[in-house]
This record gives structure tokens, sequence and C-alpha cells, in this order.
């Protein structure tokens, strides 16, 4: 069993046929991965609600908003008085360092796309855990026959020495 | 003879756990350099999708500069290439202390058997 294969999950594995020591090296690597990707689908959430209030946003601007006054945040707690110039497109970040001025049609979707793309890995990052839950599930389970199994073992051992010492 | 083994082992348990260490620390690094290759990815995507009419801008210190379309898409790809490079090289770094890891693993293994027979030994005798 080496770290790959069992990282990607390609090789099949007989958990049954290992032992103890590889057993917990494999449940603490499951562990760790189910914690990624809570963690994931947390920042997950928060992205999409971003987007989602983003798309809100530019839904409220009209064309009727030219010339309108809107206050203008220059730090996080003072505000200035502006006009709005240009009603008609936003400049999104689009990541990077890079932003694109688009029309509030083409922004609208473009705030769509991300909010689909964000749910479909949602989605994709949750049938993952629960696969690899599942896994981690029966490698205990194994675990716990494997450790029963040797308490019985060493239970023998001892009597079976105490037998000895006796005779 | 069991005090010189007890030695060598933790010497060997330390050894492995900066192994591990510095295994965990360049995992960190290559799911940075994902996570950059995949936003640079999607930036390219929506460059892609950028039309003429679109002006692009790009964030300099604090102000906006203006940017070609073209010129964005050229260094983006560069800079998807220099990732890639970095990516591959990281790789090899971890498949290499992957193995480094396992070999440690072995001697440490070899020796807590051999410390355990010490001292099973020891007990006997006394």
């Amino acid at each position: 069993m080496s770290a790959k294969e069992n990282h990607e999950g390609m090789q099949e594995i007989d958990i049954t046929k290992l032992n103890l020591q590889q057993l917990s090296q494999l449940k603490q690597r499951l562990e760790q991965e189910l914690s990624m990707y809570q963690n994931s689908l947390q920042s997950l959430k928060v992205a999409q609600t971003r987007y989602q209030n983003s798309k809100e946003s530019i839904e409220k601007i009209t064309p009727e908003c030219n010339g309108k006054e809107i206050l203008v945040p220059l730090t996080g707690s003072i505000y200035v008085p502006g006009k709005i110039a240009d009603a008609n497109s936003v400049i999104i970040d689009i990541g990077t360092g890079y932003y694109v001025q688009k029309d509030l049609d083409s922004a609208k979707e473009y705030m769509k796309r991300r909010v689909q793309f964000v749910t479909e890995q949602m989605e994709k990052i949750q049938a993952m855990g629960q696969e690899k839950s599942s896994i981690r599930d029966a490698v205990m389970e194994v675990m716990d026959g494997k450790i029963q199994q040797e308490i019985g073992l060493q239970k023998a051992a001892l009597a079976k020495a105490a037998a000895a010492g006796k005779a | 003879m069991a005090e010189e083994l007890h030695k060598k082992l933790q010497q060997e348990i330390e050894n492995f756990q900066t192994l591990q260490k510095q295994y965990q620390k360049t995992l960190t690094v290559r799911q940075q350099l994902g996570g950059q290759l995949f936003e640079n990815e999607t930036v390219k995507s929506e460059l892609d999708l950028v039309k003429k009419d679109q002006e692009v801008f790009k964030l300099i210190g604090p102000v906006l500069i203006k940017q070609d379309n073209e010129e964005a898409l050229q260094n983006v790809n560069k800079r998807m290439e220099y990732i890639k490079g970095e990516l591959k090289r990281i790789d090899d770094t971890i498949t290499d202390m992957e193995k480094k890891q396992d070999s440690q693993r072995d001697v440490l293994n070899k020796l807590q058997q051999q410390y355990q027979k010490a001292q099973i030994g020891a007990a006997q005798k006394g």
C-alpha cells in the first residue's frame, strides 16, 4: 500500500488484509480529508453568498439610476456623496487582480455563472465527503474487529504462560 | 545495550517527525499552488468571454489600469505556465518525501522490534 495509490483511491485495497498500523494510518488520512472537505464546503458557502449578494445588488441598478446621488464608501466608516455617472455598466473583479467592465446583463450572467459553478462544486464535495466517511466507517469497523482479535490472542497467550508457570 | 537502543530509537523518532513536518509544509504549498492555478484558469476563461467593447483593467496597488485584453490573456497564460512548472517540481519533491518517510518508517519498525526484544530479554533475565 503506497501512499499514492490510496490517496487517489484508484487502487482497490482489501482493508481486511491490512494490519492495525496501516489501518490507523488510513483512518487518519481519511479523517484529514474529511475535515478538509468540511473547510472547503464552508468557504464555498461564503463565496456563494457573496456572489448571490453581488447579483442582487446588480439587479437594483437600472438605467434610471443615471445621475442619482449615492454615498460612496471611502473606508469602512467614511462616506462621501457622489453621483452615478454610468448606470449601464459595472466593473467586476474576475480574480488575480483583473477587472472587466460589463454591461448589466452580462454582469448578471457572470454572477449567475459563478453561483452555479460554486453550487456544483459544493455538490461534488458533499458526494465525495459522504463516500469518504462511509469508507472511514468501514475501516473503523475492521479496526475494531482486529483489536478484539488481538486482545483475544493476548489473553490466550497470557493464560498459556500462567498455566506453564504453574506447571 | 537497552539504553543505547532507546537513545537511538528516540533519535530516529525525532528524524521521522521532522520528515513529517516538512512533508506537511510541502503539501500546504502544493495546495496553494493548485488554488492559484485554478484561479488563473477561471480568469482566463472569463477573459476569453470578454467582448471587444468591454474593457479590461488590472489592479496595480490601489488603482485600476486599463489594459489590453490580449495582453491580459498573455499575462495569465504566462503565469499559468509558471505555476504548472512549480507544481511539477513540488510533486516530485512530494513523491521523494513519501519515499523517505516510508524508509524511515521501516527503520523505526526494525528498531522498535529490536528494542522490544531487548526489553523482553532483560525482563526474562531479571
